[in-house]
């Protein structure tokens, strides 16, 4: 024996664990740990080091190893290669590489091993194709090839492993069709390829292995149809063909495989009627068929008493039928999920039948009825999952007889009725949904009961009174969500014990008074939304957590400052105190608060300026600050928010300019700084704001021009400028602006000098205000074209001429205040021409007066005759043009509003036009 | 076992999702849209479905109740479909999708916005009908869905919209004739133009006005 060939193999590894510290030259080879020798003590047979902590090489010297008849090497750290010298150990019949981390290809040269019974060299990072030389080890009973990084295709020389039993080439890289060859290993006991992607139809002739127990071909990209010769694998105790593209109906013929234990056909495309039959399959354990395309309802004996059916997974299919009574007579079974399916009708009583279920998933269907109270028998149920049904009536009380029962999720289904007390002694719950019911009543006041609860919803129900205080003790609980409810009363300072909290939202209920100071004992807090309550006093015991992500106090009645405390959470993307009564200033500490999405400060008392701190919350993308008492400028840094889309400091006492370099946030949605005291002229930057929807600068001091650049703004929808000191003319480029739809308010400034007429381009215009300015000359008419519009306001200029045609429908105070404007509404221009033209003769007046009358009254009798026919006509439409009345009669009263009525005489031209088109064709 | 174990998690995964986001159906309904469209400019990045409700996201406006009043992705750049999820948005008044690349029909639960003033759906690809459930739509006042591909003919029910103020149609793929009746008395030949099988105002009583439809 080569003492020094093993003292070569040894030099390649490492042995932290020292296993191999025996193997030196004093000590007789045959007791080195490992290693066995022959009987004859003279060659060594067997070198078993598996699971030794080795790391290093496997080296090409265990090629001197001749006699070697078994290698094991598993389960330690090897890198490198298998080098291809092992190929000369021409007695090895078992070779175990696996669970290392070996690399490179499986060398041709392992085909040279001809005693080899069992390879297994998985869950290393092999790579490359499976050698077809493999095909020559005729002797080899296992090959284990699963876990790796192998591809190709699966070589057809494996046909060629009579002797094969077990083979494993799960979770490869491995491509191409399944070679109809493996049908020669007739010896085959376990094929395994699932986590591949091979692809094409399962071969039929793989029902010619009769031996074959577990075939699992999951998650490969397998299509056609289940080749009906499965049926004939009369040992197979194991079918796993999920996660495929298998399509067609499931085949009768499964029937026959009257020793499986499990079937798995779930996530393919399988059609058709379930026709999986218990009384055949009576070792049947497991039936998944969840997530295909399977119609129908249960078929009656797919259950059968005495079976051994543990577990029936029929989700996501398109199956129907009221609850399958039949499934009550497998008493054996434990986990049963029809959920995502089209099941309706009552749950049975004799539920209770199941009493070894521990789920019960059927959850998204359309399940009504009450809860049968026998579901108090079912004593081994841990989960009951029936959200998203019809389910109404009470919760049973004898709910509480369920001492496993973990999860309960109830939620979205029509359930009314008080929270049974009883519930409270199920004490094993952990999780409890009772989301978007009609639950009235108060939380039970022996909630404290469920120590384990972890998580607790009660959203949207009908549920009134306080918290209990003994909620407190309910310690384990991470997510308590409350909202959406009548619930009433202060926080019990009870609160303080779950310091496991997490989440917590109590938002859209009535609660009051201020937070109990211990809160600022929770560090685990997260997520909190206690908006739209009646909660006052300081925000200060919600600061106590430095893991905020989410603080939402908005529509509250806090008052007292901001804590500075809030700015240990890091974390905190979303800030929300708006609708408060809060007082001081803004915390410079909130510089630190980098990850800030959304702060909202508006409605509160707020004074002093914004600070440079903030300019650090660059990630802002909603900053409102408005309705507070804020001095100061508006900062220009604000140009630096990149992410920058609604940006709100109306309403405070912000002086200064508008800065030039807000034309920098690009991506701004809503620019609102209205009723400040903002001066200057706006900047031309403006312009580049061109994703801008609304602008609104109303009630400032700005002077100058409106800039021409703001046509570039063309998603503007809304625009107001009103009461400032604006001068200069209308630009005409405001015309471009085709968007414009809520209003185009340029009132109550100085603007002089016409209307453009480009306005009426703006098409979809709906209120139009530019009174209060010293806008000169006639309305141009075009604006007659502006059909959205509802209200309009040209009063107090300096306009004159004749008001469109089209405008006669809206009220004189449109017009008021210009004393050269004529047409109706206001006073017919042919008087104002009478007073004003003084240089015509009377004689001229005269035939031009009587020409009006003659004119008007062939007009009126046009008129009257087409009203006529329009009232003749109205009269055949439906009843809805009465119903518009009394919507009329409802209706918004603004003194520049557009009155209905009129514009129904009016816009009559298109019924002239139908008319005199009928005429030709009547002759 | 642990397969077992792992499967019925993964089978109750999307029910974990659906709790919290079920926190309202408007947000649902406007997600769900978001999931229909391709949006290549990011316009609709700030739809997170796991807030309380949809009214901090941009281009969605709310009212004092947290309802959706307006949704404005006009010139988005958009693609993808309308989903049948938005005719949940009860109380929607503006629902401006104009000038995108959206395809396909305008889903007939768009009826039920019972509250909508403004249907701007102008410039896209759709094709279809204009559903006739659009004549639901009682306090409709603008209706503009010019310039898409649009078929079949207008439909009546239309002509009974009370508050219609305006209707563009042009620039669609349009057949029959004109309705006259009703809210259409007032409108302008130019609100129909460019539909080449569009046959002109209908003829009452005398001609059948499904011709060449």
């Amino acid at each position: 024996m080569d003492s020094s060939c093993l003292q070569r193999i040894k030099s390649q590894l490492v042995d932290p664990e020292g296993v191999l510290r025996n193997w030196s030259s004093g000590i007789d080879i045959c007791s080195w740990n490992g290693l066995t020798c022959s009987e004859d003590l003279t060659h060594v047979v067997g070198l078993n080091l598996s699971g030794s902590g080795l790391s290093g090489i496997i080296s090409p010297e265990f090629s001197c190893l001749v006699s070697l008849q078994i290698l094991d090497l598993s389960s330690n750290y090897l890198t490198g290669p298998i080098p291809p010298e092992l190929g000369k150990l021409q007695n090895l019949k078992e070779l175990y590489l696996y669970s290392n981390f070996l690399s490179g290809k499986i060398s041709a040269e392992l085909g040279l091993l001809k005693k080899l019974q069992v390879l297994r060299v998985g869950n290393n990072m092999l790579t490359g194709e499976i050698t077809p030389h493999l095909g020559n080890l005729t002797d080899l009973r296992v090959l284990g090839l699963a876990f790796s990084l192998l591809n190709g295709s699966i070589p057809v020389e494996i046909g060629n492993l009579k002797s094969l039993k077990i083979l494993n080439l799960q979770q490869n890289s491995f491509s191409g069709l399944i070679p109809g060859e493996i049908s020669s290993c007739l010896e085959l006991q376990v094929f395994s390829a699932a986590g591949n992607m091979l692809e094409g139809e399962i071969p039929a002739s793989i029902g010619k292995l009769e031996s074959l127990e577990i075939l699992h071909l999951a998650n490969n990209t397998l299509s056609g149809s289940i080749p009906i010769e499965l049926g004939s694998l009369s040992n197979l105790k194991y079918l796993n063909l999920l996660g495929n593209g298998l399509n067609g109906k499931i085949p009768v013929e499964l029937n026959q495989l009257s020793m499986l234990e499990t079937l798995d056909l779930s996530n393919n495309k399988l059609s058709g009627k379930i026709n999986i039959l218990n009384s055949r399959l009576r070792n049947l354990e497991s039936l998944v068929l969840s997530d295909n395309f399977l119609t129908g309802g249960i078929p009656s004996d797919l259950c059968v008493s005495n079976s051994n059916l543990q577990k029936v997974f029929l989700s996501l299919n398109n199956l129907s039928g009221t609850f399958p009574s039949e499934l009550l007579n497998c008493s054996s079974l434990q986990q049963l999920d029809l959920s995502n399916n089209g099941f309706y009708g009552q749950l049975p009583s004799g539920l209770d039948n199941l009493r070894n279920l521990t789920d019960l998933v059927l959850n998204n269907n359309s399940f009504s009825g009450k809860l049968p109270s026998e579901i108090g028998n079912m004593s081994s149920l841990k989960g009951l999952y029936l959200f998203h049904n019809s389910l109404t009536g009470r919760i049973p009380v004898e709910i509480g007889k369920l001492q496993r029962l973990t999860v309960l999720y109830l939620y979205e289904n029509q359930l009314s009725g008080s929270i049974p007390r009883e519930l409270t002694n199920c004490s094993s719950l952990m999780e409890i949904d009772l989301f978007g019911n009609h639950f009235t009543g108060s939380i039970p006041a022996t909630i404290g009961k469920l120590k384990h609860l972890v998580f607790l919803q009660l959203r949207q129900n009908d549920l009134s009174g306080p918290i209990p205080p003994c909620l407190g003790y309910c310690k384990k609980l991470q997510k308590l969500a409350l909202a959406d409810n009548r619930l009433s009363g202060s926080l019990p300072p009870t609160f303080r014990f779950l310091t496991e909290l997490s989440v917590v939202t109590l938002y859209n209920n009535s609660f009051e008074g201020p937070l109990p100071e211990s809160l600022f004992l929770l560090k685990n807090l997260s997520i909190i939304n206690f908006s739209h309550n009646r909660f006052s006093g300081s925000i200060f015991p919600l600061s106590g957590s430095s893991t905020l992500i989410v603080l939402d106090l908005t529509n509250n009645s806090f008052s007292g400052g901001i804590p500075t405390r809030l700015a240990e959470s890091k974390n905190l993307t979303r800030l929300r105190l708006g609708h408060n009564h809060l007082t001081g200033t803004i915390p410079s500490e909130f510089g630190q608060l980098i990850e800030l999405n959304f702060l909202d400060l508006s409605f509160n008392n707020l004074t002093g300026e914004v600070i440079q701190e903030l300019s650090n919350c660059n990630q802002l993308e909603h900053l409102l600050l408005n309705d507070n008492r804020l001095t100061g400028t508006v900062p220009s840094w604000l140009g630096r928010f990149q992410g920058l889309g609604e940006l709100d400091l109306s309403s405070n006492d912000f002086h200064g300019t508008v800065p030039a370099e807000l034309g920098s946030c690009s991506k701004l949605l809503k620019l609102s700084l209205h009723s400040n005291n903002l001066s200057g002229w706006i900047p031309p930057e403006i312009g580049n704001l061109t994703c801008l929807n609304v602008l609104d600068l109303q009630r400032n001091n700005l002077t100058g021009p409106i800039p021409s650049t703001v046509q570039q703004c063309k998603k503007l929808y809304e625009l107001r400028l009103s009461e400032n000191f604006l001068t200069g003319m209308i630009p005409s480029e405001l015309g471009k602006l085709t968007e414009l739809q809520v209003i185009l308010d340029l009132s109550r400034n100085q603007l002089s000098g016409e209307i453009p007429s480009s306005l009426g381009k703006l098409m979809k215009l709906e209120r139009l205000n530019l009174s209060f300015n010293q806008l000169q000359g006639e309305v141009p008419p075009s604006l007659g074209r502006l059909t959205s519009l509802q209200m309009l306001n040209l009063s107090n200029n300096l306009l004159q001429g004749q008001v469109p045609s089209t405008f006669s429908g809206f009220p004189l105070s449109s017009f008021v205040g210009n004393k050269d404007l004529c047409g109706a509404p206001l006073v017919s221009c042919s008087e104002s021409v009478g007073s004003e033209r003084k240089w015509l003769s009377d004689n001229e007046v005269a035939a031009i007066i009587v020409a009006i009358v003659f004119t008007s009254t062939v007009i009126c009798l046009v008129l009257i005759y087409m009203m006529l026919r329009i009232w003749f006509d109205w009269r055949k439409v439906s009843v809805s043009s009465s119903d518009s009345g009394g919507l009329e009669s409802n209706r918004e009263e603004m003194q520049w509003f557009y009155g209905e009525d009129n514009e129904k005489k009016n816009g009559d031209y298109w019924r002239v036009n139908s008319l005199t088109s009928v005429q030709p064709q009547e002759k | 076992m642990a397969l077992w174990a792992l499967f019925l998690l993964l089978l109750l995964q999307p029910s974990f999702l659906l709790k919290s986001s079920m926190a309202n159906l408007e947000g649902d309904a406007l997600f769900a849209l978001r999931r229909a469209l391709k949006d290549p400019a990011n316009v609709l990045q700030s739809w997170d479905p796991t807030l309380v409700n949809p009214c901090t996201w941009f281009h969605v406006t709310c009212d004092g109740d947290n309802r959706v009043t307006r949704l404005d992705l006009g010139n988005a750049n958009l693609s993808g479909k309308l989903v049948p999820e938005l005719g949940r948005l009860e109380h929607l008044q503006y629902l401006e999708l104009y000038r995108n690349k959206l395809r396909g029909p305008i889903p007939k639960e768009i009826g039920a916005l019972k509250s909508l003033l403004s249907l701007g759906l102008y410039h896209n690809n759709l094709s279809g009908p204009i559903p006739p459930s659009l004549s639901r739509l009682t306090n409709l006042k603008f209706l503009r869905l010019n310039g898409n591909s649009l078929t079949g003919r207008i439909p009546r029910d239309l002509t009974t919209l009370p508050n219609l103020k305006i209707i563009d149609v042009s620039n669609n793929d349009l057949c029959g004739s004109i309705p006259t009746t009703g809210s259409f008395y007032k409108f302008n030949e130019r609100s129909f133009e460019n539909n080449p099988r569009l046959k002109g105002p209908e003829l009452m009583g005398s001609v059948n006005y499904e011709i060449g439809c």
